[in-house]
């Protein structure tokens, strides 16, 4: 990486990134105590770790699909789930980032090599999910 | 009052996670190291919901030290992503192996490879505790190739450091198992990275520590998304783990820059080999093979064990330098 600015660049996005993700998760939290549960769970099922585990209550019985009514619902599962996709795909803008600043480079090795870490990662968001579910 | 109560084991799940995230950002393991046999052994959490929110709340430690090392450019970013192409194979491989052992009911042997994946990890740091910078090697072909070279300036040498790395694909075979342990363990498995490229391409220790916490994060999201669809993360717990987690590093960060390498391998292998050894003993308990005695039974031995071991480490370690420095005054 020739221009160091994008180490900063790198920094900012990592902490935006981060931060955005902790202020979801902070709301959800909170909403999710005023409102004792959300999605049709209750806060008791899903903090008793092995009723949850047996009846299903995590990350798959939240559909992605029904994110945005979750929110306008203001529901806290949702926001948590927000919160954590962000945080999911915080690493995925670096990585991006990386493969924009080899292009400028044009270190052609190092875009190809980015561009495989770039398709790891989406096979496993979004061909992956179609087999193993 | 039920809801004081659930608040209450969301805020013990928040401290435990703050010294998790602490200790892994430290030593550039991630957290989730020590994030799940804490959740696993004090909160009696199943392992899949431990390994869900821990992989995930990896993410938050990795990117939020990780913001504070790109910036003082001692993490190295291009070396970095060339080694994510492994990683992030491996986690793919890693986390379909834990789909496949979860649907046959075989976590105990998850529980049981976890201890020694923590005890093993512990070798290469016995080995090589006190070296700062590493020895002086002839660069390779890979050094040219991938150009693996940079430097950084070392606040506590006071000096710019040059490096180069060498053997770029044995770099690559560590960084594929690294990614394959993160995947099934739900970890960062910063020690497996930290491996690949301190003995393996011989980068200095603390480009070594903060390029894999940086790495960590690009892995954790290739197995979190599988993880999610597979309905491993509890988002009561992964909300409480990923804001604990987080906390905890930004102290740890704060601290890593201003202590030196010896002191940062020293605390991690005393928390993790006794974290390591009370999980193969509930590894084996769950299948009640050899041991059979009850939980804090194991605990206690595990103390003790770890203990004696560290102190026998300890002692061996500080008498090879009090052998050199009887040399050099001669």
């Amino acid at each position: 990486m020739k221009n160091h600015d994008d180490e900063i660049i790198i920094s900012y996005f990592l902490k935006a990134g981060v931060m955005i993700s902790v202020s979801f998760l902070i709301v959800g939290v909170i909403i999710l105590f005023a409102k004792n549960g959300g999605d049709g769970f209750t806060l008791t099922q899903m903090s008793s770790y092995n009723y949850a585990l047996a009846h299903g209550i995590d990350s798959k019985s939240v559909s992605l699909g029904k994110i945005v009514s979750g929110l306008s619902a203001i529901d806290g599962l949702y926001f948590i789930t927000v919160g954590l996709w962000v945080l999911i795909f915080t690493p995925i803008t670096v990585v991006f980032i990386g493969w924009l600043s080899f292009l400028e480079d044009k270190n052609y090795l190092y875009v190809g090599m980015a561009s495989i870490v770039l398709f790891n990662l989406f096979f496993a968001m979004l061909v992956i999910p179609r087999f193993i579910v | 009052m039920t809801l004081l109560l659930i608040a209450l084991k969301f805020l013990t799940i928040v401290f435990g996670s703050i010294i998790a995230g602490f200790i892994g950002s430290l030593t550039g393991l991630g957290g989730g190291t020590v994030l799940v046999p804490v959740l696993t052994l004090f909160y009696g959490i199943p392992f899949i919901f431990a390994a869900g929110a821990s992989l995930i709340s990896t993410i938050a430690t990795s990117a939020g030290s990780a913001s504070a090392y790109t910036k003082k450019k001692i993490a190295n970013i291009k070396i970095g992503i060339g080694l994510e192409i492994a990683t992030t194979t491996g986690a793919i491989v890693g986390s379909l192996t834990l789909v496949f052992i979860d649907k046959h009911a075989l976590i105990w042997s998850v529980y049981v490879i976890f201890g020694l994946v923590l005890l093993f990890s512990l070798i290469p740091t016995i080995k090589k505790i006190g070296k700062e910078v590493p020895p002086e090697t002839k660069p390779d072909w890979s050094t040219k190739l991938f150009q693996l070279t940079g430097s950084y300036y070392d606040e506590r040498l006071r000096k710019t450091i040059k490096y180069h790395g060498i053997r770029w694909w044995l770099g690559e075979i560590v960084m594929f198992f690294a990614g394959f342990v993160s995947g099934l363990l739900g970890i960062g498995s910063g020690a497996l990275k930290v491996l690949g490229m301190d003995w393996a391409m011989n980068l200095p220790m603390k480009v070594t520590t903060t390029s894999s916490n940086f790495m960590i994060g690009i892995t954790a999201a290739t197995g979190s998304s599988i993880y999610w669809y597979e309905g491993y993360i509890n988002l009561f717990i992964a909300a409480a783990t990923a804001i604990g987690v987080l906390i905890g590093a930004f102290f740890g960060a704060k601290v890593l820059v201003r202590i030196s390498n010896e002191n940062i391998r020293w605390i991690f292998f005393a928390i993790l080999s006794f974290l390591g050894f009370d999980m193969v003993f509930k590894g084996l308990h769950l299948i009640n093979f050899l041991i059979t005695f009850s939980l804090m039974i194991q605990f206690f031995i595990s103390v003790i064990i770890s203990i004696v071991l560290i102190s026998l480490l300890y002692y061996n370690s500080k008498r090879k330098e009090w052998r050199k420095g009887n040399e050099k005054s001669r």
